[in-house]
Formats: structure tokens, C-alpha cells, sequence
């Protein structure tokens, strides 16, 4: 039995209450300590994200370009409300975002499930190879697809000659041109996906499964029931950092289209690159960028609200 | 006993934990140290101009000496219009700062080697954040605008008559806005077309080209002429180019167009589009057809400038569009075939002379309110251009050729006198019209739209034409 005399209890009863009332210097000075930490992260992260951010919406307001600054209000955004050349643009993001995102978690949930019970070699092996055009240059990605989709020489016209299919300008047609970025993208996104869906999937209880089976779960059920809730919190994060990147889509047109044929591969990146640094309009290619930002955001709040829960495994 | 033991070891555990918590209070403390430090570092670091500026105020009390006080340092932006020495860019600019600087020791120059590709956004956004270099050479479209924009000091105290005089007009117009010259025009040589010479000698059909001919005028139809028997007798070859992809070489479309049909891009006094004339039409519609008929590479719409040169280097197309003395000379590294590249002029509906835009390169002072530093740039402009010694090997190192029609001979070969005679038809480019830079934007979508045959060559011509207009007209209004 263990007892304690009352000047222990006293003792104790004392650096209780010292305990309470004392809680002030001991939460400030962690508190202090935190922010120390944290402050050479978030010097940088004020100077390099915030300011450049908050100038950009403040830019937004103004007819600025390379000998003018003049404060407009909302003409910037009054111009791009009735420029056709961005409504096209808008409309190509939309559907490039629209195809790509669904495709890559698709195709990585897929790849994943096929290879995350294989050998450590193949698993290794698969996820290099998907990984490879992530971690490579996109200009060298982008000369090798040029090539691809060359309409003289291109080897996808080649392989579609045995077919008896005539050679195409991949690139060149605007029924096509749009699809042909797409599949890129693709194919440099998926692979940051698999990787974490293959962590993911080895998380997952194996139990769970075995119970499913016991109980003659299909596959399916059990992919639905078990597998997809479990994997949420990874998709959650793939799904959004995936809409972002394709909403950023850049260098791909630049480098392979310069927005054509007809704008149908111009998106709204690509014209906030041409406003400000071809043409000199940064208060116009501010405001784009503005407007793009708050359409990605209610899209990532909208993907957090329905794909978001706290799953713990 | 069991209290004694009990009284004890809470008495150690106590013991422990103090020594614990002062201990890592100790490293705590140590921490925020180590961390306040590399902070105030970081601030230190951050400030630095400002101390700089502090021992510079502080020097600035110095008194000055001869030397200090006349010591200037410029710098000088340059695309790569030299041809690289040793295939190293930039290495020829600096033979010539060296040999400036001997000859001009206050003054100090720093070279910024541009690219033709980031070259313009660099410019753009060091304009926009008053970062611009001093000394620039380019081309009249980009400075020019510049001019319009004050953003240049005059050159005219560096022009006399004698120079003036020596000069074309219509190289002329292109470095002035009214009566300041803005730019100091230095090498030039009309944009034309290319054929592979080599093809037609051993297809055997070098009598369908005009060589024969001293200024090598031809008409449409001998041009289709040659693209069939190509078509024909080289059926791997592509008979000639077409590129809509991007604004980059947008001279050889406009050339090309333009003197197919007989008509100007913009009107003389440059105040609205003229391309959408009847004339015009019958240039694209003669493009469209051409296309139709397999007598222009496939895809032209994804083709860039760059694509289209590469099909003619690598001898795989027998005409190129957009070629010039320079070009040529610029090109000749990357041809992966053994051929001749022979110049000729656009071919005309009639055959009578062609209008040839020039390539016209120049230099200019970006007025960064420092008199010292423009008149040192117009020193270092003086000296690329008119020194005894370094002058004329600058010239022959662009591979252009003067724009002071007193300076000729520079080279051996039959190219370069065909491109001295075909002086004689150039005309006034559109390149420096009001909102150029914008109104090319709208051009390429314009062929784009003929070519892929989603419009005919008149509702595109159209609708370039109201959105060009539409912009000139704005340009001139904020002037």
C-alpha cells in the first residue's frame, strides 16, 4: 500500500498548484522557441511566397506595363471578361485538368495495385520507370515527344502507317493538339502518384482484407469497400496537388505549341507568360494569374470538403 | 519500509528530473542562442547594402581623384550577333570590350550575353524593374518601341550628315522616331528565300531556276514550276517550307505572302493592315492551295521558324522561306547535308521585282539618367562600329553586310554580291509600326486558321486585320 505523509502531499499539492499558476512563462517561452524555428522557414516563405503573391493581386489593379503604372481597378479584370482568347484559354485548362487528373489517379491506383504485392525487385523496377519523366528534364521530355508527334517524321505517325492510318499533325490539328499535350502531362504525373499509393497500399491492415475474403468479398467490394476509403487520405493529397500542377500547365506548351493551332492548346498560364513577358502587360497577366489562383483554390476547398476525413489505419 | 523505499526513490526520481529539466533547459538555452545568432546573421546579411551604402557615404567624403572622378562602368546587353569565336558565345564581345577598354581605360564594360529565345522577357521585365542595361544591339522592332517609349537616349550628335547620307532611307526609317535616331544602324541584307541547288543539278531541272538571271527576279508560275518537278522527280524531297507555329521568324511569312500576291503588309504610313487587299488574299489562298497540292512541308501550323530551317539544312526540303547573307552564314554549322544553298528573291505574280524586308541590326543607349554612362556607351557604340581596326571585322564577323552603302567588298563569293545587288529591292518592314509587338501575336493564329482551312484566307486576313487595326489604333491613342 502506498502512503504518503502530508508534507508530501503538500509538497506535491504545492508544485501543482505552482504548475498552475506558472503556466504563462513555461507556454511563452515554447511558444518563443517555436517561432524561432520557425523563422528562417517563414522569413523566406513571407519574402519569396506571401509578398510576391500580395503584390500580384495589388498589380492586378493597375494598367501596368514596361513605362506605365497606373492604378485602373477592376479594367484588368473587366478586359479579360470579354477577351475571347481568354475564354479559350480558361476553357483548355478546364478540360485539360478535367481529362488529366482522372486518368493519372486511375492509371496510379491501377499500377499501384498491380505491383505493390509483386517482388521488391519489380516493385523498385516499376516505380523508376513510371518515375523517370518526373524526375527528367522537361525539355528533354518535351524534344523526345516533339519528335513523336513530328508530322513528317514523327514516329507515332510510323507506328500509325501499319494501321493504314495517314500521317497526322498531331500537334498541328486543333482537333487533336489539345489531347496530344494531355497525354504528356500524363505520362510526367503519374509517377509521384504511384509511389504513394504503393506506401499507402502497404499500410493497409492486411487483416482487413483477409476478413473481407473470409467473408466472400469479391475483389471489387473489396478494392470499394476496404482499399478506396482506406487510400482517401493519400488521394486527398494526390487529387489536389495533381489538379494544381495540370492547372499550371506551362512549359509543355510553350515548348511544343506556343498555344496554337487557333489557341487550342493556349491555356491560362501560357497566357499570363505571354501578357507579361512577351508583350510587357503585368497588370493584365497579374490579374490572370489572380483569377487563376481563386479558381484553383474553391476547387482544392471543394476537394477537401467532399474527399477530405480522418481515416486512421 | 515501503514508505521509506517509496520516500527514497521519489526523492531520486525528483533529484533526476531536476537535473533533466535543467539540463534541457541548458540545451534549450544553448539552442535559442545558436538560433538567435544565425537570425541575426541572416538579418545582418540581409542589410548588407545598407552598409554598404554607409562605407560608400563614408568613402564619398574621400576627395576625389583625376581617375575616380571620370571612371565609368557600363554594360552592354548583346544577342548572339557575332558569330562565337571557338564556338564559345560571347567570346568575340569580349576581344572587343578588351580592346575598347585598352583604348578607353576609365571606362568599364560588363557583357550580358542574351539568347534570341529569353532574350526579349529579360529585357521586357529589366525595363519594368529599372534594371536596363546601357548599351543594347538588336533589331529596330524591339528598339525602336523602345524609342516611342522615351526610354533611349538619342543618337543623333553621333550621326553627322555624311553618315546620314550614306544611308539607305528606308534603312533609315527604321532607326528614327521623327527626327531622333534612336538607333545606330550597323549591319543589314534583304530576307529572301533559299533553294538546294545541289537538288535541282541532280534532278536535273537547274534550268527552272533564275540563275541565269543577274538580279534572279521570277514570277509564281516558274516557281510552281520548280516545286512540281520536285514533287515529281524527288518525291522524298519536301518541295518547299511554310511555318505558322510561333511569332519567331515572322519576316519570312510576311515577305513571302506579301510578294506572292503583289501587295504591303501594313499601308505607307503604317496607320492600319493592307495584307487583307485582294492581293493579299491571292498570296495565302496561293499558300493554301500549294499545301493542298503536297508542294509544302505537312503541319506547317506546328512548325516553327527553327523546324523549317532544320528541313532545309538537313536536305530535306528544297525551298526555305526565310534565308538571308547572314543566315546563311549562321547556318552553316548546322547543315547535316552537303549541298549549295543558293539566295532568291520571292517570286511576284508578274515576275517584276520583289520588296525584301531587311534585316537590320543596330545599337542603342537605354537612358538610365546618367550622362556619364551614355556618353560612355556611345563610346563603346563608336568603337564596335567605326574603329579603324575593330570596325570592319565586326562587321564580317555578323556576316551582314554595312548599312552605309559606301562600305562594300567586304566578302568573297557569289552569294554575298547577289545579296549586295539585292539591296536594290528593299523596302520599309512593318517592324516598327505602332503595337507591333502585339499586332505579330495575332498573325501566326491568322495563317493558322487558312492553312488548317477553318477559314478561308479572307475571313482570316479579315480578322487579323480588325484585331490589328484595333491595336494600332490603341497604341497610337496612349502615345
Amino acid at each position: 500500500m502506498l502512503l504518503l505523509s502530508k508534507k508530501e502531499l503538500d509538497w506535491g499539492g504545492r508544485k501543482l498548484l505552482a504548475t498552475i499558476r506558472k503556466p504563462n512563462k513555461h507556454k511563452l517561452y515554447d511558444w518563443l522557441m517555436s517561432y524561432l524555428f520557425l523563422l528562417p522557414a517563414l522569413t523566406f516563405f513571407l519574402i519569396f511566397v506571401v509578398y510576391p503573391m500580395l503584390r500580384g493581386i495589388y498589380m492586378s489593379f493597375f494598367d501596368y506595363s514596361i513605362t506605365n503604372f497606373e492604378f485602373i481597378g477592376w479594367d484588368n479584370y473587366v478586359t479579360l471578361y470579354h477577351d475571347e482568347t481568354f475564354h479559350k484559354s480558361l476553357i483548355n485548362t478546364i478540360v485539360l485538368v478535367a481529362v488529366a487528373v482522372p486518368i493519372v489517379i486511375g492509371f496510379s491506383i491501377f499500377v499501384a495495385m498491380a505491383i505493390y504485392k509483386k517482388s521488391e525487385f519489380i516493385r523498385s523496377f516499376c516505380r523508376g520507370i513510371f518515375y523517370l519523366p518526373a524526375v527528367t528534364s522537361v525539355v528533354s521530355v518535351t524534344v523526345v515527344w516533339g519528335w513523336i508527334y513530328h508530322p513528317n517524321f514523327g514516329l507515332l505517325n510510323y507506328v500509325t502507317n501499319f494501321f493504314g492510318m495517314e500521317p497526322k499533325s498531331w500537334l498541328g490539328d486543333p482537333k487533336t493538339a489539345l489531347m496530344a499535350i494531355t497525354v504528356i502531362l500524363i505520362t510526367t504525373s503519374v509517377g509521384q502518384p504511384i509511389i504513394l499509393y504503393v506506401a499507402s497500399l502497404g499500410n493497409i491492415p492486411t487483416s482487413y482484407i483477409e476478413a473481407a475474403q473470409i467473408d466472400r468479398a469479391t475483389p471489387w467490394q473489396i478494392f470499394r469497400k476496404i482499399i478506396w476509403p482506406l487510400l482517401m487520405p493519400t488521394s486527398l493529397y494526390v487529387i489536389v496537388i495533381t489538379t494544381i500542377n495540370s492547372f499550371q500547365c506551362f512549359a509543355l506548351i510553350q515548348l511544343l505549341t506556343s498555344g496554337g493551332p487557333i489557341y487550342s492548346t493556349s491555356t491560362v498560364m501560357y497566357g499570363v507568360y505571354q501578357q507579361a513577358f512577351l508583350l510587357g502587360n503585368f497588370g493584365i497577366a497579374s490579374a490572370m494569374g489572380v483569377i487563376l489562383a481563386i479558381i484553383i483554390g474553391i476547387i482544392s476547398i471543394i476537394q477537401f470538403k467532399y474527399l477530405g476525413n480522418d481515416v486512421e489505419y | 519500509m515501503i514508505k521509506a523505499g517509496n520516500e527514497s526513490a521519489y526523492q531520486h526520481f525528483q533529484n533526476r528530473n531536476r537535473g533533466d529539466t535543467m539540463q534541457g533547459s541548458k540545451r534549450r538555452f544553448i539552442l535559442f542562442i545558436a538560433i538567435a545568432l544565425v537570425v541575426s546573421m541572416f538579418l545582418a546579411a540581409c542589410s548588407e547594402d545598407a552598409g554598404d551604402e554607409k562605407v560608400k557615404e563614408k568613402d564619398s567624403t574621400k576627395v576625389p581623384t583625376s581617375s575616380d572622378a571620370k571612371s565609368v562602368e557600363i554594360t552592354w546587353w548583346n544577342f548572339p550577333n557575332f558569330q562565337a569565336l571557338d564556338g564559345e558565345v560571347g567570346k568575340y564581345e569580349e576581344g572587343i570590350i578588351a580592346a575598347f577598354q585598352d583604348k578607353n581605360p576609365d571606362i568599364k564594360v560588363n557583357l550580358e550575353m542574351l539568347t534570341f529565345e529569353g532574350g526579349p522577357e529579360k529585357l521586357n521585365v529589366a525595363i519594368a524593374t529599372n534594371t536596363a542595361p546601357d548599351v543594347i544591339y538588336d533589331a529596330p522592332g524591339r528598339i525602336i518601341d523602345w524609342g516611342k517609349k522615351d526610354l533611349l537616349a538619342p543618337l543623333n550628335d553621333m550621326m553627322p550628315e555624311e553618315v546620314m547620307s550614306d544611308i539607305s532611307p528606308a534603312l533609315l526609317k527604321l532607326s528614327m522616331v521623327g527626327d531622333e535616331v534612336y538607333m545606330y544602324p550597323f549591319n543589314t541584307g534583304p530576307f529572301m528565300m533559299a533553294v538546294n541547288k545541289t537538288l535541282f543539278e541532280e534532278i536535273g531541272e537547274l534550268d527552272l531556276l533564275p540563275l541565269d538571271r543577274p538580279d534572279r527576279t521570277w514570277s509564281v508560275e516558274e516557281y510552281e514550276k520548280a516545286l512540281n518537278a520536285v514533287k515529281e522527280k524527288a518525291p522524298d524531297i519536301i518541295p518547299s517550307g511554310f511555318y505558322a507555329k510561333s511569332v519567331a521568324g515572322d519576316q519570312g511569312t510576311r515577305g513571302y505572302i506579301t510578294n506572292l500576291g503583289g501587295s504591303r503588309f501594313l499601308n505607307e504610313d503604317y496607320s492600319e493592315v493592307a495584307i487583307n487587299s485582294a492581293a493579299g488574299v491571292k498570296g495565302l489562298e496561293w499558300v493554301v492551295q500549294a499545301s493542298r497540292d503536297g508542294l509544302v512541308a505537312p503541319g506547317a501550323a506546328s512548325l516553327e521558324a527553327g523546324d523549317h530551317n532544320d528541313l532545309f539544312l538537313q536536305g530535306k526540303m528544297a525551298f526555305a522561306i526565310n534565308y538571308s547573307a547572314v543566315l546563311k552564314s549562321l547556318f552553316a554549322p548546322n547543315k547535316t547535308e552537303d549541298f549549295e544553298d543558293i539566295l532568291l528573291p520571292y517570286p511576284t505574280p508578274d515576275g517584276s521585282d520583289p520588296k525584301l524586308e531587311p534585316f537590320l541590326g543596330g545599337l542603342a543607349v537605354f537612358n538610365n539618367e546618367d550622362d556619364d554612362k551614355i556618353e560612355a556607351s556611345k563610346k563603346l557604340i563608336d568603337f564596335i562600329v567605326n574603329d579603324p581596326e575593330w570596325g570592319e571585322k565586326n562587321l564580317i564577323q555578323t556576316g551582314g553586310l554595312s548599312a552605309r552603302n559606301s562600305i562594300t567588298g567586304l566578302y568573297e563569293g557569289s552569294e554575298y554580291d547577289y545579296s549586295e545587288l539585292a539591296r536594290k529591292f528593299i523596302t520599309d518592314p512593318p517592324t516598327t509600326a505602332d503595337g507591333y509587338a502585339e499586332i505579330r501575336t495575332f498573325w501566326f493564329p491568322a495563317l493558322q486558321e487558312a492553312i488548317l482551312e477553318t477559314k478561308t484566307a479572307k475571313e482570316a486576313l479579315d480578322e487579323f486585320a480588325e484585331k490589328a487595326n484595333a491595336t494600332i489604333e490603341k497604341a497610337k491613342s496612349a502615345k
